[in-house]
């Protein structure tokens, strides 16, 4: 017996691992799903997810979320801290990516109809996973505090404020009071760091828990 | 490679005998697929992080507006609504209409898809509807993108 079966056997044998897996591994994925590139897209949005998990903890262990050392800390990664540029850089272009990815995916599920009875509600969970997509690009984008980050979450308070009714009170909690200060940035920091996260994997494994129950729609 | 047959009991009425599917198990085949996929994926991004790093511009200053000043582009369709729409209807302000019908009605009507959309059918050539809907938002969202750049 190879060491690697001696290690799988011990653990099968405690944890039964072939009953658990071999449903998983046996599993069917449709020809079309496996040959159609277009398939791919949820996956990829989910790689990009992964990564910037990854590359966001790296970040945040360098990065300073007050107005005074947020924009020192970016610079000291971009220039100082080794691979700190490549990190950040990779967080920006998986944030993008991950955004686009999501969109044509949605754009893959209605035209094929793919949303149809019985995937209704997993429909309802890929739009919310949209719109905490774009949130956390839009949270994201403040947290280096330059020029652009000020600006970009000026204008995009402002027009957040100007929803009715509810407007005033999302503009309040984003901005923690009337102009975009420190107060901003920690509410910014604690929704792209902590709420949007646990949010995100939690629709994440219903939208995936439901692709598995109900299966890939195969009728184009 | 070793195709496997399944029988699929499908829910729906129109079908009362199983439809046979070919697949693939999803290991190792499907996650092959995957795994080339996300490598490509992944260097790409890596590519592109290492030849156009993400940028940092000079420290933020609330007293100096820059020009132009654009979100990001995921958000400039709302930004060109709001600059297309001059109109106000009644008292409602001009301003309040360019915000909610792009992302209130929007995504309230995202939401709503597949409970407006009762055609049963998948087959594209029988939901022209659905179809024409969805090539009119599509181009709605180029196209107020493209008026925020423009007439920025």
């Amino acid at each position: 017996m190879k060491l690697e079966d001696k290690i799988f056997k011990w653990f099968d044998d405690r944890f039964k691992l072939k009953e658990l897996l071999t449903p998983i591994i046996k599993h069917p994925a449709p020809e079309y799903a496996v040959t159609n590139p277009l398939y791919c897209l949820g996956g990829i949005a989910f790689l990009c997810f992964l990564i910037l998990v990854g590359t966001g903890v790296f970040l945040a262990m360098y990065y300073k979320p007050t107005p005074l050392e947020a924009y020192k800390s970016v610079e000291h990664i971009m220039t100082a801290v080794p691979m700190g540029s490549l990190i950040r850089s990779l967080h920006h272009w998986a944030a993008n990516t991950m955004i686009a990815a999501v969109m044509l995916h949605m754009m893959r599920i209605y035209f094929m109809g793919a949303y149809k009875k019985p995937r209704e509600l997993n429909w309802v969970v890929g739009v919310t996973l949209l719109l905490i997509t774009t949130t956390f690009g839009f949270s994201g984008y403040l947290l280096p505090w330059d020029q652009l980050a000020f600006w970009a979450t000026k204008i995009g308070t402002g027009i957040a404020g100007s929803i009715p009714i509810l407007g005033q009170y999302i503009s309040l909690i984003l901005v923690g009071g009337t102009d975009i200060g420190a107060e901003t940035m920690t509410r910014f920091f604690a929704i792209h760091v902590m709420i949007l996260p646990i949010t995100i994997a939690i629709l994440l494994l219903m939208h995936f828990a439901m692709v598995r129950i109900q299966g890939i729609s195969g009728r184009l | 490679m070793s195709l496997i047959e399944i029988e699929k009991h499908e829910v729906e009425e129109e079908r009362h005998e199983p439809v046979r599917i070919r697949g693939f198990p999803f290991f190792p085949h499907f996650l092959l697929r995957e795994v080339v996929v996300m490598c490509l994926i992944a260097g790409s991004l890596i590519l592109m992080a290492s030849l156009y790093p993400a940028g940092l511009l000079k420290p933020a200053d609330p007293f100096d507006t820059p020009t132009p000043i654009y979100p990001e582009w995921y958000f400039l369709y709302v930004f060109g609504f709001l600059k297309f729409w001059t109109w106000d209807i009644g008292p409602i302000e001009a301003k309040v209409i360019g915000v909610t019908l792009p992302m209130v009605l929007w995504y309230g009507l995202l939401f709503m898809v597949p409970f407006i959309d009762r055609n049963p059918s998948s087959d594209i050539r029988k939901r022209k509807f659905a179809v024409a809907m969805g090539v009119i938002a599509l181009l709605g969202i180029l196209y107020f993108t493209y008026y925020s750049i423009v007439y920025h």
